[in-house]
């Protein structure tokens, strides 16, 4: 990993001190059409689990306030490429993460870098929905006060309100918030998962599958509600399933394996392109026979 | 990872049956049309009838298309170019059944003419018409079977003498105004030339069919064959 000057300051100073700040390379290198700068840019990244390379050389920016989608057989490396965008992997004493993670031009990997601030500020979402074995109120609250909020009760209750009404479930739960998080239906434990998210004041959301353990209304639910958090998050998601990625997501990436000469499999990105384009009239020949069905 | 094999099989299967069923219908269009103008040009009520008949079964399929790709499109939700060619499958079947609907306002005219003075020139001319628009839907089906966009960028400038001859018939029009029973063959005839016209057009959409289905652009031919993208249009 390169070191950086500024890898004493916080992630939320240098968002703070220069919100476009981009140093990362420009995606999708054919592309000659101008964007913005991303919120996170992966410049060259690979990922090892010990000597074995998962993924390799991912160069990728995800727009601010847009949701961007991994695409992929399993094994591609997509949930490793998000895991490595708020060094997640950092949990994985094999995992190592070559190459740069540019959060708003500051790279996440660089010495100094608080690797728990770094996931305050890019949370996460998981498959299955995972609440803390306490009360509803207490899901929220909780993961507020681990993450440093010293406010008062009533600014507190204010925190957890708002959360579970930016996560739609506010009106499902405002009369049981002592409640165990566990007497939720799935679909309810994952927006209140996702509502524990956004009470840490994230800027990046990054979703694992998020809705492949809920039925299809609750599904839709999820969905309608990313659509509503992009106003004010980024989200990232990975998803297997591709009509999902379709419906929800402004720009789609897609992954595949790759056998280099010893056999080995790893993960490289294919294309990355808007979302109607990727599924319609995709640029390369390998994501257009994964989106039909026609794979080996 | 270079062998790749089709794990969707049973939608490609169901996919290439509906686009049989589809192109099944452009022989009998093409058809419909060479009887409704032999019909509307020799005075021939018998050969009208048989466009009408004719028109039942297009009319059928185009149901059938419509229930079969509404359940493919539903159970398998297909991306890629698999959606590209549902995308036009189904405007192909709303084309083909117009093309077979002017092919009836033809053979209705023919019934209505039936018995009236005529005038052997504009005959003539409506058959020239009929000779320049069914090769166009030939062209057509054979640029899509084939893949070859080059093939039906020509179309349009297949439809360049169609549309002058459209033109022209105005003026064949004006041209028996003094006689009211000449008019009201004439006018109706003018009706007939407008109807191939819009099968001409209809021929010239299909070919930016499959434009759209080889590119993935969604293109309009200009009069020389060339596709402009609808992104390259002025805004209104």
């Amino acid at each position: 990993m390169s070191n950086e000057t500024s890898a004493d300051r916080s992630i939320g100073d240098v968002i703070e001190a220069n919100p476009t700040t981009a140093t990362g390379p420009r995606i999708g290198s054919t592309e000659a059409v101008f964007e913005p700068p991303g919120v996170i840019e992966t410049n060259e990244m690979s990922v090892y689990y010990g000597a074995f390379r998962a993924v390799a050389d991912v160069s990728l920016a995800f727009g601010k306030n847009q949701i961007s989608a991994l695409i992929g057989p399993s094994g591609c490396g997509k949930s490793t490429v998000l895991r490595s965008l708020n060094r997640m992997n950092d949990l994985i004493a094999t995992a190592r993460t070559e190459g740069e993670v540019h959060y708003h031009g500051q790279n996440i990997y660089a010495d100094g870098v608080d690797p728990v601030e770094v996931r305050r500020t890019i949370g996460m979402v998981f498959q299955k929905p995972n609440p803390f074995p306490k009360s509803i109120f207490d899901n929220i609250a909780w993961g507020a006060k681990i993450n440093g909020f010293k406010g008062s009760k009533i600014e507190m209750e204010d925190l957890v309100r708002e959360a579970l009404e930016s996560a739609a479930l506010w009106d499902e739960v405002k009369d049981k918030l002592n409640e165990s998080g566990y007497s939720l239906s799935g679909g309810q434990q994952q927006r209140l998962c996702i509502a524990r998210a956004i009470a840490t004041k994230p800027d990046v959301i990054l979703m694992d599958e998020p809705c492949s353990a809920l039925d299809p209304i609750a599904t839709l639910r999820i969905e309608e509600l990313m659509l509503e958090l992009k106003e004010d998050y980024s989200i990232i998601i990975v998803t297997h399933n591709m009509q999902q990625a379709a419906r929800v997501s402004d720009k789609t990436a897609f992954f595949n394996v790759k056998l280099n000469d010893a056999g080995m499999r790893t993960g490289r990105l294919v294309e990355y392109s808007p979302t109607d384009q990727l599924f319609t009239s995709p640029r390369e020949k390998d994501t257009e026979d994964y989106i039909t069905g026609r794979f080996g | 990872m270079t062998d790749t094999k089709d794990t969707n099989v049973h939608f490609h299967q169901e996919l290439e049956q509906l686009e049989r069923k589809v192109l099944s219908m452009v022989d009998r269009a093409e058809q419909m049309v060479a009887v409704a103008v032999e019909a509307v040009t020799s005075d021939d009520t018998d050969l009208a009838g048989r466009v009408l008949e004719a028109d039942v079964g297009i009319d059928a399929t185009y149901a059938e298309v419509h229930q079969d790709w509404t359940s493919l499109m539903a159970r398998n939700q297909p991306l890629g170019s698999d959606l590209r060619r549902m995308a036009v499958l189904i405007q192909l079947n709303v084309t083909f059944e117009r093309m077979g609907d002017q092919c009836v306002n033809i053979a209705k005219i023919a019934r209505f003419n039936a018995g009236l003075p005529r005038v052997e020139r504009i005959c003539e001319q409506i058959r020239e018409m009929g000779d320049l628009v069914r090769p166009m839907i030939r062209t057509a089906i054979e640029a899509y079977v084939r893949g070859d966009v080059d093939e039906a960028r020509r179309l349009p400038v297949m439809d360049q003498p169609v549309d002058r001859l459209n033109a022209n018939m105005y003026k064949e029009t004006v041209a028996v105004r003094d006689n009211p029973q000449l008019l009201e063959w004439a006018t109706k005839m003018l009706m007939v030339s407008r109807a191939l016209e819009r099968i001409g057009d209809q021929a010239v959409d299909f070919g930016e069919q499959t434009v759209y289905l080889m590119t993935g652009e969604r293109a309009e031919f200009d009069e020389d064959g060339m596709a402009r993208t609808f992104d390259d249009q002025p805004a209104d």
